[in-house]
């Protein structure tokens, strides 16, 4: 991987390395091959989540979520004084992304690509209708999510969500509704929710859905690959359905801390 | 100040004695910390209950991030830090052909507390990135030369990463116990370099840990108002000290292995240095249990 510039501020290793490469023999066994059932898990299962709110002292409110092996910390500052002196009537809903380098495949050097921009893009997205920023003028809420480990961008961005709406609930901050979000990927024929990295990537399409269970209302859809309208239509249900379910887990685990 | 002082009334109205009582003293402690900090340590005690050369409790989880080739969870009393180590491959420096390379740096993320903020390392990160650096490669815990595939062709780059979860002061010890024991933890695969074809390629079956030689742990301590030596300092004590030492030494055999004092010397300071010499030869029994 070439290094592009020289950071000062961090401890610098060789100007060029890469990841080790495997012989062709020893190739990793039980990998999914088309045609095959699901591994692991039936098609319309997601995978264990375990949520603990308020582990960052000093946050206003924090959550970790983990799915097994996604694992994320988010903490919420605010709502504090915004720091541009312009006047503003709504609230600022500000949400930054950090990826550790350790947490995926490959290592993710410092400053390098867009990926957890647009990961925060998505979260801000999915929050900002649940979120009463009009009843807070002048002022801002930052959102920090730290991704430990990620298996999969869209279930990133699911599990993302569920911890930033469980630390906004658990600093106090007035919402109309808990957001909940759920994945689902197409592969060959079939809808699978919640899908792992591997299997994303031998998806056609995918979809995650951020939803309010609570109110019956959807927040945001973010849709790419080809898929059919009906089949679009189908992940949507079979998210929102599985939503709900995770809104108790979230219910529970808020009401078990307070 | 006449329409103030209903609204002031009617809110804590709704709280309970011990509830206004609370509020009192979290107010009083963030308007005068010092104050505050003294008072308590007239009484012989801490504002989190451990007397002046008390520790906080230690808990490491090794191996939970299945991403890295090494990783560890450490706690120290609130303080969270995750370390992961990820192996590359690179060409040695033409000067060290038979060395392969130690890349260590902590990352306190704003998340972690609210004195940070988002963007490139704060100065606080670059300085403990800069003094972790210094005990890893110091201490000689890991010969470089073990890390070496081909001399001059290819040698591995352990990319040690530790970042803040949990920001509650003496985050430069919670960082060395996280980067050590995700060192010891981390298993790589086995390496030949085909001189033929120039290329490096691994075994996915063949995996071997590293050769660590010593284990550093460090412990830290402030000194408050020039006479009081608080162990182990919280980050509200952190920014009222006049000086930090830190103590690194060899939890398996007990050497010494840095002393570093920050800030400025106090008269009583050199008794101060060796009774934290002292305290840190007791204290690592405790964390080579836990490394």
């Amino acid at each position: 991987m070439a290094q592009t510039g020289f950071d000062r501020r961090r401890i610098n290793g060789p100007e060029q390395s890469h990841p080790p490469t495997f012989g062709t023999q020893d190739e990793v066994e039980g990998r999914w091959i088309v045609g095959q059932p699901r591994k692991a898990r039936k098609p319309m299962d997601i995978r264990p989540i375990f949520l603990q709110p308020g582990l960052i002292d000093q946050a206003n409110g924090s959550a970790y979520v983990e799915t097994e092996r996604t694992k994320i910390a988010c903490a919420v500052y605010g709502p504090r004084q915004t720091k541009s002196t312009a006047y503003h009537e709504k609230g600022k809903l500000n949400v930054e992304v950090k990826f550790t380098p350790f947490s995926c495949e490959r290592r993710r050097a410092p400053m390098r690509d867009a990926e957890d921009r647009s990961l925060a893009v998505a979260i801000h997205q999915a929050l900002l209708p649940a979120v009463q920023v009009e009843l807070l003028p002048k002022s801002t809420i930052d959102i920090f999510l730290t991704i430990i480990e990620a298996d999969g961008i869209e279930a990133c961005v699911a599990a993302g969500t569920v911890a930033a709406s469980t630390a906004l609930a658990d600093a106090g901050i007035e919402m109309i509704g808990l957001v909940m979000s759920c994945a689902a990927a197409v592969v060959e024929q079939e809808t699978w929710l919640d899908p792992t990295e591997e299997e994303a990537r031998s998806a056609r399409g995918s979809l995650v859905l951020s939803c309010m269970p609570a109110l019956g209302t959807v927040t945001s859809v973010w849709q790419s690959g080809k898929l059919r309208p009906e089949e679009v239509l189908g992940c949507m249900d079979a998210c929102q359905e599985r939503c709900s379910d995770i809104h108790s887990v979230v219910a529970q685990a808020l009401l078990e801390n307070a | 100040m006449s329409t103030t002082t209903p609204t002031t009334t009617s809110v804590l109205s709704v709280l309970s004695p011990a509830e206004q009582e609370a509020l009192k003293a979290a107010t009083f402690q963030r308007l005068h910390p010092r104050v505050y900090l003294e008072r308590f340590l007239a009484e012989n005690v801490r504002p989190d209950g451990r007397p002046a050369e008390g520790w906080r409790d230690v808990s490491a989880h090794v191996g939970s991030i299945s991403t890295a080739d090494g990783s560890a969870l450490v706690r120290l009393g609130g303080t969270t830090v995750v370390c992961g180590v990820k192996a590359e491959i690179a060409e040695p420096e033409l000067d060290r052909e038979g060395e392969g390379f130690l890349v260590p740096n902590l990352d306190l993320p704003a998340m972690c507390s609210p004195k940070f903020k988002p963007g490139p390392p704060t100065e606080e990160a670059q300085v403990l990135s800069d003094r972790l650096n210094e005990v890893l490669v110091s201490s000689g815990m890991l010969p470089l030369t073990s890390l070496c595939i081909h001399p001059g062709k290819a040698a591995w780059v352990l990319y040690v990463d530790a970042t803040c979860i949990n920001y509650d002061g003496n985050v430069f010890d919670a960082a060395l116990i996280a980067m050590v024991a995700a060192l010891k933890n981390t298993q790589l695969p086995k390496a030949t370099f085909d001189e033929e074809t120039g290329r490096t390629t691994c075994s996915r079956s063949i995996k071997e840990p590293l050769q660590i030689t010593r284990t550093p742990v460090s412990m830290s301590f402030g000194i408050f108002d020039s006479t009081t030596l608080l162990t182990d300092p919280t980050s509200f004590e952190e920014p009222l000290l006049d000086t930090t030492i830190s103590v690194v030494v060899d939890s398996t055999s007990g050497a010494l292995l840095s002393a570093s004092q920050l800030g400025i010397d106090a008269t009583a300071a050199q008794d101060m240095l060796q009774t934290c010499i002292t305290a840190a030869a007791q204290r690592r029994h405790d964390l080579r249990k836990i490394v």
